[in-house]
């Protein structure tokens, strides 16, 4: 059985990403993918907008991987396409991974593991979308697939439910590509993606976005035929009378996605039922000592900018715990936020470990003018204010927190919103 | 079910609509008339089941609405001037159990079946308990054939390579007294019914067998012999096996009528062509009475009784790993609330044992059905509404049970009869048809025993003797996610495709989708064919990330274009073809 | 007065172009860029993909070196419907040379790799 020191699952952004910061710290390295190329859900988002932060450029998705795969091809960054990890397991030393390719099951063991799993989408039946099951209902990912990797076209008018930024790039690319979008439903009353992206998908082709409403029912027994779309009230309940029957042959859906872990949980690595995430602390070390998560595994990123910046950081301090001989006992302190976000990483800090750089990443609850407090004992060590914070606009801060606990106690986060005061 | 007589019957009726004419019509009681309400229609058939004559059949007309069997909307000559043995209609799990229990004899047989697969209708739509019969009474076929039925399943699904549990099912109660008292009749009801086995545990023996008892349980009704199987794909076994032995499957072939002479079927219309059998096995299940009525031997009406069930993800094992349900006499507070819910149980004449909590043979939890009387038979949407009164009744037995636990939900229609028993039988007033007709619940339980009868019926009626060439054992797609990593890595060894992992959630390789594909029966080149045979798409994702490679491989396979790969049969294209391909507008 | 959505990067600023061509709301210059040429000659970057005659890979993905005029992102579409690649590529060789009449190139965003 092959020794490394950390083993990357998932050959993604994040998963290149980590494995190449993992080298970089000495660390013999294992990247394994399930599909036949690397670069992830990125080898099928072929708009651009990638890599801004990340390059200073404007990139399209298969060129922000590009980049990165060929980062891992000039390390020493071991990789294994089209295997597949089907059990983890604890041993007293690390991790024995349990594979299975084309040449049959296979194990391999390591001192530390970073989960960069990425996240896949919710369906139709998870958001309770009634009527029949006929051909033509895709989430916008599986579309993506077809007209981007397949060259095939799934569609010829659709509706649009949910106004997440994949939702959108599919709007524009349909459009494109001859297909006919009928309109983006939104059930919340402001959207989920991107304001650039209602602009440049939407609103440059003429595509309407319907904000506190809804698909409820679809319509066919073979081919979608038709969908119902109705208002909702402030509970997302379809309002009686505003329902609408709208002919279409496709339901595109998107609709939320949500972190894969079910690996991290089979080795009880506990989650954030916020994020559906691990929860993990500044080095992105899960509950599971030498388990760590990166990208859209931990959370769910808007950009893959970030993507990649926290995947480094989880690649990083797996190479530095594999690295270390005695390991120091973590300290983990729960930091703790106000209700005015949707979430917080990381949810912890370890107090035996650097805390001179913590990468803070935060959504809002809702849309606000705000000031972003960090306390620590009830003392203000921090504070930025942003014009305007959105739910679908993540944040990230760096926060140097070791003089502030260098005593102990745990970081508290607030979010004033200042949208009042103007 | 009562015993009136038909001046009774027509009183009843009168008092459901006056609008309705009631008669006695060949020893069947005979509605006729025009109604623009449904629920009263069935009502009325429900009032005029009496014991003392053959059956209900219930012509009333929902207005403006038409009933009858879809007819296809396509035709070619691929029956022709078939001359079968035997013809059996309908792909469920009756008429493939039929199909291959005749093979045991020296016959030549033809089953149609008019969707694109076996096991769409109410076969593929339960939960796949194999039931234990407690709740039949004596006098009814399912009774009979359940216990039978029952018995023969640990055989049946060892020769047809199809997994099957006996874990025991759980009937749950909330005080001691009352799980005693209840538990003493119904173990005299077992014993009556011929169930072996059955005893009460209090709570803490009981969570040594299921873990996932509500808090409430103080107790359980344990009765061993319930079990729990995956109902399509015993069909597909038993139809793939049939196959292996001889027997003809035409899919997407409906039957659209009958030519009977003196008292005989000489000719069955299809879509397909006519065909002229020599004895018809009557399994089409949901229209069954349709078919009954083509061969002038109807005695009985069908009423569709929908029920949706909602597949949680495996991962809630805390819920049940064995098939519980709450007792009918038990009441919580919590429950629907006090009044309310008595009064629900007080006037209910649910035709259902309430639900439950099912572990599928696949580790997914089911929860549910529901029961509601419906006009359309093949009425498979989904509501919210029934959706939020499972969750709501189910709570009381999975605690923590919420919509976010939902992965997906479907629904189906019970072929119920308004006497509400199987019509199981040789023909009455046609000499050459056999009926197996309102089978529901029980229904996967009692089918291989339902088969075992048809089937010597027809031989007796042909005179055939038996086949000693008949191979009742099949081997079944290998699942390699469930195998230990030696045997696995031998299978991988000798074909590489087992390796290549193509549906994460359930982990199923390429090579099982391949083997599905090459198969006896030609409907697994379709995505719901694949899936309900070696599960890709069944998982969490659903299908968001495989249904494309799924796609791809029964392209490749089959020969065709990617756009000719149909969801689930013809109309059901996923795809329109290459992009670009006429350009843009 | 009219209002704009920069779309050049995610902040997504909210320009606001006064009567007499003030331009607020940008956190960057590029802000004040965009804001100019939506006014005068709106432009955006067009990206999709190809055919190839490689079987493992279909289609490879493509876009304008630079951005084209709105109004012609359909011609480029049109375009594009017609090329077939047949040889390997790499990102950013060129895949055809002044799309649609706009002078802008259309390239490669990824590498045709071909297995075996």
């Amino acid at each position: 059985m092959t020794a490394y020191d950390v083993i990357v699952i998932g050959g993604g952004p994040a998963g290149l990403a980590a494995a190449v910061s993992a080298y970089g710290e000495g660390a013999k390295v294992l990247l394994i993918e399930r599909e036949a190329k690397l670069g992830g859900i990125l080898k099928q988002c072929v708009h651009d907008g990638f890599g801004l932060i990340e390059f200073k450029e404007k990139l399209t998705g298969p060129e922000y991987a590009g980049r990165f795969i060929e980062q891992a091809a000039a390390t020493g960054v071991e990789t294994r396409l089209l295997t597949f990890v089907t059990k983890i397991e604890k041993i007293a030393d690390g991790f024995v991974i349990s594979l299975v390719d084309r040449s049959g099951v296979s194990s391999v063991a390591a001192k530390s593991i970073v989960l960069a799993t990425g996240c896949r989408e919710r369906t139709a039946r998870q958001v309770f979308i009634g009527g029949t099951r006929p051909a033509g209902i895709f989430t916008a990912g599986t579309t993506q697939h077809f007209v981007n990797l397949r060259g095939k076209m799934p569609v010829k008018k659709c509706v649009i439910l949910g106004s997440g930024d994949i939702g959108l790039i599919m709007a524009r690319r349909l459009s494109l590509e001859g297909a006919t979008v009928e309109g983006v439903y939104e059930v919340k009353s402001t959207p989920s993606g991107l304001t650039r992206n209602i602009h440049q998908c939407l609103y440059d082709f003429n595509i309407p976005l319907h904000l506190s409403t809804t698909v409820t029912r679809c319509f066919g027994n073979d081919r979608l035929t038709a969908v119902e779309v109705a208002a909702v009230d402030e509970k997302m309940r379809p309002i009686k009378g505003t329902e609408r029957i709208i002919e279409c042959d496709a339901l595109i859906l998107s609709v939320g996605l949500i972190p894969e872990n079910e690996l991290a949980e089979s080795i009880d690595v506990a989650l954030d039922n916020r994020t559906r995430g691990p929860i993990c602390d500044q080095n992105c070390m899960t509950s599971v000592p030498g388990v760590f998560s990166a990208g859209n595994a931990l959370h769910v990123h808007d950009l893959v900018d970030y993507v990649s910046d926290c995947s480094r950081i989880a690649g990083k301090s797996a190479a530095r715990f594999a690295k270390t001989q005695s390991k120091p006992e973590r300290k983990l302190t729960q930091a703790a936020f106000d209700k005015n976000f949707l979430y917080v990483v990381p949810q912890t800090v370890d107090l035996n470990s650097d805390l001179s750089a913590v990468s803070v990443y935060f959504r809002s609850g809702y849309d606000m003018k705000a000031r972003f407090v960090v306390r620590v004992n009830g003392k203000e060590v921090f504070s930025k204010r942003y014009s305007v914070l959105k739910p679908p606009e993540m944040e990230k801060v760096v926060l140097n927190l070791a003089e502030a606990l260098k005593d102990g106690g745990k970081p508290e986060f607030a979010l004033e919103d200042v949208t009042k005061l103007g | 079910m009562k015993n009136k007589d038909i001046k009774k019957i027509i009183k009843d009726v009168c008092q459901v609509s006056p609008d309705i004419k009631t008669e006695l019509k060949d020893g069947c009681v005979v509605l006729s008339g025009e109604l623009d309400d449904w629920q009263t229609i069935y009502e009325a058939g429900a009032a005029a089941a009496s014991k003392r004559y053959l059956g209900v059949i219930n012509n009333v007309r929902l207005k403006g609405k038409s009933d009858g069997i879809p007819v296809p909307d396509f035709f070619d000559e691929a029956a022709e001037g078939l001359k079968p043995d035997v013809l059996v209609i309908g792909g469920g799990i009756v008429g493939a159990a039929c199909a291959r229990e005749l093979k045991k004899y020296n016959l030549d047989v033809l089953l149609t079946e008019k969707s694109y697969d076996v096991a769409t209708g109410a076969s593929g739509r339960n939960d796949g308990c194999v039931h234990v019969g407690i709740d039949l009474h004596k006098g009814q076929q399912k009774l009979i054939y359940n216990g039978r039925g029952n018995a023969m399943y640990d055989g049946l699904c060892k020769d047809l390579d199809v997994a099957l549990e006996k874990k025991g099912h759980m009937i749950l109660f909330k005080s001691n007294a009352e799980g005693r008292f209840f538990s003493a009749l119904m173990k005299l009801r077992a014993k009556q019914n011929g169930i072996p086995g059955v005893k009460y545990l209090p709570r803490e023996e009981a969570l040594k067998i299921e873990t996932g008892l509500p808090s409430w349980c103080s107790g359980v009704l344990y009765m061993p012999i319930g079990g729990i199987v995956s109902p399509y794909k015993l069909t597909v076994a038993l139809a793939e096996n049939a196959a292996q032995n001889g027997a003809k499957i035409l899919l997407n072939t409906t039957v659209l009528g009958m030519k009977t002479e003196n008292g005989k079927i000489v000719s069955v219309k299809t879509n397909r062509g006519t065909i002229y059998p020599k004895v018809v096995i009557n399994a089409a299940g949901i229209y069954a009475d349709k078919i009954a009525e083509f061969a002038d031997d109807r005695t009985f009406t069908i009423h569709p009784r929908k029920g949706t069930n909602l597949i949680l993800d495996k991962k809630r094992f805390d819920y049940a790993v064995t098939s519980i349900t709450k007792s009918p006499f038990t009441k919580l507070k919590n429950n629907l609330g006090g009044a309310e819910s008595m009064l629900a149980s007080a006037t209910s004449k649910s035709h259902t044992k309430g639900g439950g909590i099912v572990r599928t043979i696949d580790g997914n939890v089911l929860v549910g059905p529901n029961a509601r009387e419906i006009f359309e038979r093949e009425d498979y949407a989904t509501d919210n509404a029934d959706i939020d009164e499972i969750i709501n009744k189910q709570k009381a037995t999975a605690e923590k049970l919420t919509r976010g636990d939902v992965i997906t939900y479907f629904s189906g229609t019970r072929a119920a009869t308004y006497e509400e028993d199987f019509v199981v039988r040789k023909g009455i007033r046609t000499k050459n048809i056999i009926e197996t007709a309102g089978i529901q619940s029980p229904g996967i339980t009692a089918a291989p025993a339902i088969a075992e009868d048809a089937a010597k019926w027809a031989a007796e009626m042909l005179k055939a003797g038996k086949n000693p060439s008949f191979d009742g054992i099949r081997r079944g797609v290998p699942h390699l996610a469930q195998m230990d990593a030696m045997e696995r890595d031998a299978l991988i060894k000798k074909n590489p495709d087992y390796g290549i992992i193509v549906c994460r959630c359930e982990e199923i390789s390429k090579g099982e989708i391949l083997d599905a594909l090459r198969s006896p029966l030609p409907a697994a080149g379709t995505v719901d064919g694949i899936k309900r045979r070696v599960r890709p798409g069944m998982g969490r994702c659903q299908g968001g990330f495989c249904m494309p490679l799924v796609v791809k491989i029964i392209a490749d396979e089959l020969g065709i274009p990617e756009a000719e790969v149909t969801k689930a049969g013809r109309g059901s294209l996923l795809l329109y073809g290459d992009k670009n391909a006429e350009g843009v507008n | 007065m009219k209002e704009f959505v920069c779309i050049v990067c995610p902040n997504s600023c909210k320009l606001t172009v006064d009567d007499d061509l003030k331009i607020t709301g940008a956190k960057c210059k590029r802000g004040d860029d965009f804001a100019v040429k939506e006014m005068t000659s709106p432009v955006r970057s067009v990206t999709s993909t190809v055919r190839t005659v490689f079987a493992e890979m279909p289609l490879l993905p493509v876009k304008t070196a630079s951005e084209v005029p709105k109004n012609k992102i359909f011609d480029v579409m049109r375009a594009l419907a017609g090329v077939t690649v047949d040889k390997p590529l790499k990102t950013g060789d060129v895949v055809l040379t002044d799309v649609a009449g706009t002078g802008v190139n259309v390239v490669s965003t990824s590498s045709v790799i071909i297995d075996g």
